[in-house]
């Protein structure tokens, strides 16, 4: 068994373009719920979202090559190549890109060209598809567009779980690279899904927020949408300490569960499962555990149920931890929400901050750990958890450690 | 009984599956053992029978009674019925 490193990340969120602004606007407390601006708000019942600010796709592509990328998989290959740059991986050297692989989740997909191909067909009455749209909205989009791009041709696909599709993808890539199965991996997850189907089909589930997201909080209402991606690249310590890379965290464990039970109400015993096993995965005590990076979705059911599987889980020293939901601050992503999620906890562990939880009125009773209410604090942190509890009580928990 | 309750019962029995004779304006929804799911589902179909748009909250389960998903209805299209047509 190997030990995994994680040597580059990227990201493009509604908190910034690029893992560095991200990580830096968490710091900060900023938030970037706001009017919906890519489509007019009067179809909406509420029109809030985080949406991604300022990407500018032809300045990431070609025209030629831009046809065959939905906004999906444009964010995911702007955030691979920034991760790859920054671990300075040369994957060409020794035949590495051959046993490198790429799993990228995400929950929809190509939501847009789907969006777009549904709109010409019913509304317009058009017969005439376009002869891409296939190429574009499939789900493992992402991760096929960033194999050709850096010639990856590892073990490589999407992994789909709704909201916990991201840490679904980064586990199988870390213990996949732990094995040996793989020699390196690029994994993360990406999402673009503020389309009007999606909106009204999130707003009819009754579970939206019409001011902003609160979560813990009592006065919180729900969650908001939000989009983006973040990318990693895992390889062996052994390997990035060979080649003298900067180390950001170590990836130590990796817990997975599956409810079993409502196909939307969490389970507390579901999640407690996923952390309970990311931790015996890791090898990880309980005590040495100092911040969790929660689910923390904003919806009247997630965050007590979270809470008390946090509970459940670590016992008295609950309440040693510091929990907080960076979706205050990035709306929910979906499948892209754990990665974007990991640049918060990785952050942690190397700055030796907790991010926030902003928008964070009053405590509510049924959620009574320490969510580190709308600054955020100086605080060392040895080794932290990345939650995903998905719709279909699919739970994907990721451990790290501070870079060895 | 009138005729939104009697609609909103029919509704409720249909969407959850339970014996519709169980139903009363008194009983909540956690009296009828109703899952947020089907609740949801129900609100669905309330409005899109009545052409109404509820309150976008979620139904409470301990307190929220029949009677009151009934009155919300009523009071929705008695809005709608003083509202001058466009």
């Amino acid at each position: 068994m190997q030990r995994v490193v994680i040597t580059g990340m990227g990201a493009v969120t509604p908190l910034g373009l690029g893992a560095t602004a991200t990580w830096s606007a968490m710091r900060e407390g900023r938030v970037a719920i706001g009017p919906i601006t890519s489509m007019p708000r009067d179809g909406l019942r509420f029109g809030i979202a985080a949406e991604v600010q300022g990407f500018d796709p032809l300045a990431h592509f070609e025209e030629k090559k831009l046809i065959l990328l939905d906004r999906v998989s444009q964010f995911a290959l702007v955030a691979a190549r920034e991760a790859i740059a920054q671990s300075g991986i040369d994957f060409a050297a020794d035949g590495l890109g051959e046993n490198t692989a790429v799993v990228i989740g995400t929950g929809i997909g190509g939501e847009q060209t789907h969006d777009e191909a549904s709109r010409r067909l019913y509304a317009e009455n058009n017969p005439r598809t376009h002869p891409l749209t296939i190429v574009r909205l499939m789900a493992n989009a992402p991760a096929s567009q960033i194999c050709i791009e850096h010639k990856l041709t590892g073990p490589s696909f999407a992994t789909s779980s709704a909201c916990a599709s991201a840490n679904h993808a980064l586990a199988q890539a870390f213990h996949m690279v732990r094995s040996g199965v793989a020699d390196a991996a690029v994994a993360g997850g990406s999402e673009a899904c503020i389309t009007l189907g999606v909106i009204r089909a999130w707003e009819a589930m009754r579970v939206m927020a019409d001011d902003t997201c609160r979560p813990f909080s009592r006065q919180r209402r729900g969650m908001v949408l939000g989009e983006g991606a973040a990318v990693f690249v895992l390889e062996t310590l052994e390997r990035a300490q060979r080649r003298g890379a900067a180390i950001l965290a170590e990836f130590a464990g990796a817990g997975m569960s599956a409810d079993a039970g409502d196909i939307v109400f969490p389970s507390e015993a579901g999640a407690a499962k996923a952390i309970a096993r990311a931790l015996a995965d890791g090898g990880i005590g309980i005590d040495e555990v100092g911040y969790v990076n929660a689910h923390g979705t904003g919806t009247p059911a997630n965050d007590p149920t979270e809470s008390k599987a946090i509970r459940r889980v670590f016992g008295a020293h609950a309440d040693a931890l510091a929990v907080s939901s960076t979706k205050s601050m990035h709306a929910h992503a979906l499948g892209a929400a754990g990665a974007i999620e990991l640049v918060a906890t990785i952050g942690a562990l190397r700055d030796g901050v907790v991010p926030p939880t902003m928008n964070f009125l009053d405590p509510d009773p049924e959620c009574d750990l320490d969510y580190v209410a709308n600054a955020a604090r100086e605080r060392p942190v040895r080794v932290a958890l990345s939650n995903s509890f998905a719709f279909g009580g699919l739970n994907a928990v990721l451990a790290l450690r501070r870079a060895p | 009984m009138s005729s939104v309750q009697d609609t909103v019962f029919d509704i409720i029995a249909k969407e959850s599956g339970i014996d519709r004779a169980r139903i009363t304006p008194d009983a909540t929804l956690k009296d009828l053992e109703i899952q947020s799911l089907d609740a949801v589902q129900i609100i669905f179909e309330i409005e899109d029978h009545f052409k109404i748009t509820m309150p976008d909250r979620d139904p409470k389960f301990d307190t929220e009674s029949v009677k009151g998903l009934i009155e919300t209805v009523e009071k929705l299209l008695a809005e709608q019925a003083t509202q001058p047509v466009p």
